[in-house]
C-alpha cells in the first residue's frame, strides 16, 4: 500500500556505481602504468603535489567552496535518507466537473476507496480489505490489499475483483484505470459476515 | 433588522399582471432567508435524484449515510444571485460525473423556479458512496 523510494534508489545507486567504476578503472590503469602512457599523465610513483598543500588551501574562497560542496552533499544525503520513509501518497480530491463554470464537483478518493472496500468485503472468503487511490480522476491508480481466510478460493476472489470491482470503479469515475495493484494476504481469521444462503426457493414472509 | 436573505424576484408573467410590477414595490417586498433556499436545494436533491444525506447522530457525531435523508446544502447570496454548496451521498457505482451534472442542473432549475433566485453555481461534494449492502452481508 505504501510507496517506497525504489526508483530513486536505483537511479542514485546507478550513478554512484558508475562513478565508483570509473574511479576504480582509472586507479587500476594508473597503477598498471597504462594511463600515463595513454594520456601522458604522471606515473604512479611520481608525486603530483609537491611541497605544502597549505598554499593551495590558503585562500578563503577555497574553504568556502569546499564547505558549500560539503553542505550540498550532506543535504542530498539527508534527503535521500528521508525519502526512504514509506509513504501512502494518496491523491487529492478528485475533480469531477468539466469547466467548472456551473460549479465544482469534488469527491475525496477515500470515499471511493471506502466504497470499493465495502464491495470487496462482501466477496466470499474476504476477511478485510484496504483500498488506496492515487493518480487523477481521469487516470486513477488503484492499490488493493485484500485479506482472505484460509478457506477462500483465491482465484475466484481475483476473478471477481477483475471482472466486477475494477470495471465498476472505472464506470463510477467514467475513466479507465491507469493501473491497479492487488496484494492478497491470508489470515486465520474467519469472515464475520454471517451465513450466506443462496436460495432459489420461494421466500415466505 | 431583517436577517440576511434574497429578495425574491417575481416570476415573469404576461398580460395585465406584468403591469403590476411597478406597484409591487409599493406594497412591500418578500425576503427569503438563506435557510429557505438551502432547505429547498436539499429537498430537490433528495426528491429528484438518487442523492442522499446523513441522518442520526448527535452534533455531527455518529451520523450515518442515509439515501432517504435530505442532503446538506448551504448558500452564498449576493443580491439575487446564489451560489449553492451541496454535500451528497450517492449509490455506487453510478457514473458520478453524469449523476452530479444532472443533480446540479435539477437543483439550479428548481431553486430558480421556486424562489426566483438566480442560481449561478452549484458546488457538489460527494461525501459518501453506498453499495446498498452496507459493506457486510445481512445476517440471517
Amino acid at each position: 500500500m505504501r510507496q517506497t523510494a525504489g526508483t530513486l534508489n536505483r537511479t542514485w545507486l546507478t550513478i554512484l556505481g558508475i562513478l565508483c567504476l570509473a574511479a576504480g578503472t582509472a586507479l587500476i590503469l594508473q597503477a598498471s602504468g597504462t594511463l600515463p602512457t595513454l594520456l601522458n599523465t604522471a606515473p604512479a610513483w611520481q608525486s603530483v603535489v609537491t611541497g605544502d598543500l597549505h598554499a593551495f588551501l590558503a585562500p578563503q574562497g577555497v574553504a568556502a567552496v569546499i564547505l558549500i560542496i560539503g553542505v550540498i552533499i550532506g543535504v542530498l544525503g539527508l534527503l535521500w535518507i528521508i525519502a526512504q520513509v514509506p509513504r501512502r501518497n494518496p491523491a487529492g480530491a478528485y475533480r469531477l466537473h468539466g469547466d467548472g463554470s456551473r460549479g465544482f464537483t469534488l469527491c475525496d478518493p477515500s470515499v471511493l476507496a471506502a466504497a470499493v472496500e465495502k464491495q470487496i468485503n462482501t466477496l466470499p472468503g474476504v476477511v478485510t480489505s484496504a483500498a488506496l487511490l492515487r493518480g487523477t480522476a481521469y487516470a486513477p491508480d488503484l492499490t488493493l490489499k485484500v485479506t482472505v481466510n484460509d478457506r477462500a478460493d483465491v482465484q475466484d476472489v481475483i476473478h471477481r475483483i477483475q471482472t466486477t470491482t475494477l470495471p465498476e470503479l472505472s464506470s463510477a469515475l467514467e475513466a479507465p484505470l491507469q493501473s491497479s495493484r492487488l496484494q492478497i494476504d491470508i489470515s486465520g481469521r474467519t469472515q464475520s459476515t454471517g451465513t450466506v444462503v443462496h436460495s432459489t426457493g420461494t421466500v415466505v414472509y | 433588522m431583517n436577517p440576511p436573505g434574497a429578495h425574491a424576484t417575481p416570476l415573469p408573467r404576461t398580460g395585465d399582471a406584468a403591469e403590476d410590477y411597478g406597484e409591487a414595490g409599493t406594497r412591500g417586498q418578500t425576503v427569503l432567508a438563506a435557510r429557505v433556499i438551502e432547505k429547498i436545494a436539499g429537498q430537490v436533491a433528495s426528491d429528484e435524484s438518487s442523492a442522499g444525506g446523513s441522518s442520526g447522530g448527535f452534533l455531527g457525531i455518529g451520523t450515518r449515510a442515509d439515501l432517504s435523508a435530505r442532503p446538506k446544502a448551504s448558500v452564498e447570496l449576493a443580491g439575487n444571485i446564489a451560489t449553492l454548496r451541496v454535500e451528497v451521498g450517492m449509490l455506487y457505482p453510478v457514473p458520478l460525473r453524469q449523476a452530479t451534472e444532472e443533480l446540479r442542473r435539477r437543483i439550479a432549475t428548481r431553486v430558480t423556479e421556486l424562489t426566483g433566485v438566480d442560481v449561478r453555481q452549484v458546488d457538489i461534494r460527494i461525501s459518501w458512496l453506498t453499495t446498498g449492502t452496507n459493506g457486510r452481508r445481512r445476517l440471517l
